[in-house]
């Protein structure tokens, strides 16, 4: 039973993670592959703030603060990376913060003080099933009330034609540096609640191929749709566990079958499951109208 | 008359080459002007250096009597320059009333924190931009393609909703890069009506490029002609046609008499 609330907690913390990422590369177009970073800078520095500091504070006062911490660690580490790097575009954009990314994980391996290679051990396990869905349903707030607003569409603008955005007095490197940042600080705070949720992090947690993952699970929900992002998310989460449980010659084929599936997705509908759309309810309709 | 944008003999040299040469334009409020000349005669890299995408290499650009060289295109927008591009360059995944709502947005007063949590300063202010994209949308006949797509909007109406679009930046004066391209005589022709009615409504002075003569001629007052950068002439659309060196530069010269 463990195991699947394990899950249904990785769930929805990918979910974070996805919706950051969405943020930067769906909403703004902005391609970025260092996700992983921001998500490792996040989990260390909650980690260590609930570890070090050791407040005298319930459990649940310390996990908010960690969140709070990893949330603006993690966005001024986008800060400071997203303004040399957001003058790129595209792929050199991608290669770039990939480097960085690489970098950051690299940085901690080196820190002995917080484990270095063997990892961060004896977090205090102060995340659950209620405080990881909480930063869910309010990043799903968040984003919904960004879109919906000036700011939302001057991003929106940047990833239709950045060009034309800037003749139309959008100050495109501002909200570009914006997106940035909330989507780093995105991944900071499902940083924070990885580390209390596992309770050991190492830098190996955090390598190239997390940001791919979290790329793979918005291309495959849709680019720029926060549903895309949620479905996106739990798909690839659950999918590899699924299969992993479906008797032991599925389980060794299980990373092929989850190759070939993504392959069939894609080819079946190359926008992602959602396209641009997002999943309404008839109530959020009737208010748009 | 007021001067609404004046370039003080502004060059633009890419390595040896020079692409504009001492261009001085001077355009009073109520304008409609146009830059004329063969490919290459520099035209576009001209509206660059107005705009702010070049920063010019000699000379100044004055705005309402303000210098804007070096000066970001986004906050050029802010001080009143709009312009449309020779493509079109919409937003084409938006609806058409995001695309007029994103120009506004220079104009909306609400901070990011009041967005997020959608105060009653941001209600107010998003009402407002609405009411205005509608009116604006009204004014350009386009109200009920308000919730459609731009990519789905035939061509004609989409050079029209850039146009729109520009508007929407409430500038002093808007540049078109060649408004025309593209289009059958027919829609030519209403873009001439459009262009003179947008100029006499909005009170707002317009600078233009163009291929299309007709148009050109039908709608300026006042015309530059530009060939390898050089200002060769400028007047009155008659003053042009029958200029001995505009008719060069466009038909190549009579000098067969001399041999």
């Amino acid at each position: 039973m463990d195991y699947f609330l394990y899950l249904t907690q990785m769930c929805g913390i990918f979910m974070i993670l996805a919706m950051g990422l969405n943020l930067i590369n769906g909403l703004c177009g902005q391609f970025s592959l260092g996700h992983a970073g921001f998500w490792a800078v996040g989990a260390y520095t909650g980690a260590a703030f609930s570890v070090f500091l050791d407040l005298p504070l319930p459990g649940f006062a310390v996990l908010l603060l960690a969140c709070i911490v990893g949330f603006i660690a993690s966005a001024i580490a986008g800060l400071i990376i997203g303004i040399p790097c957001l003058r790129l575009r595209g792929d050199y954009l991608a290669i770039a913060t990939l480097g960085f990314g690489e970098i950051i994980r690299i940085v901690f391996m080196n820190m002995d003080s917080v484990g270095g290679p063997r990892g961060f051990t004896d977090i205090p396990k102060l995340a659950n099933l209620f405080w990881v869905y909480l930063f869910v349903v309010l990043s799903i707030i968040f984003c919904i009330n960004l879109i919906r607003g000036g700011y939302g569409r001057a991003i929106i603008s940047i990833r239709e034609d950045e060009i034309a955005a800037e003749s139309m007095g959008i100050q495109t490197f501002k909200y570009k540096t914006l997106a940035f940042c909330i989507g780093a600080g995105m991944a900071g705070l499902a940083g924070v609640l990885f580390a209390h949720t596992t309770q050991f992090i190492s830098p190996n947690n955090f390598t190239f191929m997390w940001s791919v993952i979290i790329l793979l699970m918005i291309i495959l929900g849709g680019l720029g749709s926060i549903s895309g992002a949620i479905v996106g998310a739990v798909i690839l989460t659950l999918l590899p566990e699924i299969l992993r449980l479906l008797g032991p010659t599925i389980s060794e084929w299980r990373m092929v079958i989850y190759s070939v599936l993504l392959i069939v997705l894609m080819l079946a509908k190359p926008t992602g499951i959602f396209g641009k759309q997002e999943l309404s309810l008839p109530f959020f309709k009737k208010e748009k109208a | 008359m007021t001067t609404v944008l004046k370039t003080e003999a502004i060059s633009m040299q890419f390595g040896g080459l020079t692409a504009v040469d001492s261009l001085s334009l001077d355009i009073q409020k109520n304008d409609l002007v146009g830059i004329i000349g063969p490919n290459g005669a520099g035209k576009t890299t001209a509206f660059n250096m107005i705009t702010g995408h070049y920063l010019p290499t000699k000379g100044n650009v004055l705005l309402n009597g303000e210098t804007i060289n070096g000066v970001r295109p986004a906050v050029i927008t802010q001080k009143g320059i709009a312009r449309t591009f020779q493509n079109i360059r919409l937003f084409k995944d938006l609806s058409v009333l995001d695309n007029i709502r994103i120009a506004a947005h220079s104009r909306c007063e609400y901070s990011f924190i009041d967005n997020i949590f959608r105060t009653k300063k941001f209600k107010d202010s998003e009402k407002e931009i609405e009411k205005e994209a509608i009116k604006l949308l009204s004014i350009f006949k386009m109200q009920d393609y308000r919730e459609h797509l731009a990519k789905n909007l035939p061509y004609g109406m989409q050079r029209r909703l850039e146009i729109a679009r520009a508007m929407a930046t409430k500038p002093s004066l808007l540049l078109l890069d060649e408004p025309a391209a593209g289009m059958n005589p027919i829609e030519t022709i209403e873009l001439t009506k459009l262009i003179r009615w947008i100029r006499d409504e909005f009170k707002l002075a317009i600078l233009l490029i163009e291929h299309d003569m007709r148009l050109v001629m039908d709608v300026c007052e006042k015309i530059y002609v530009l060939d390898y950068g050089k200002t060769i002439a400028s007047g009155t659309p008659s003053e042009i046609q029958n200029n001995p060196k505009v008719i060069e530069a466009y038909l190549g010269s009579e000098g067969v008499d001399n041999e």
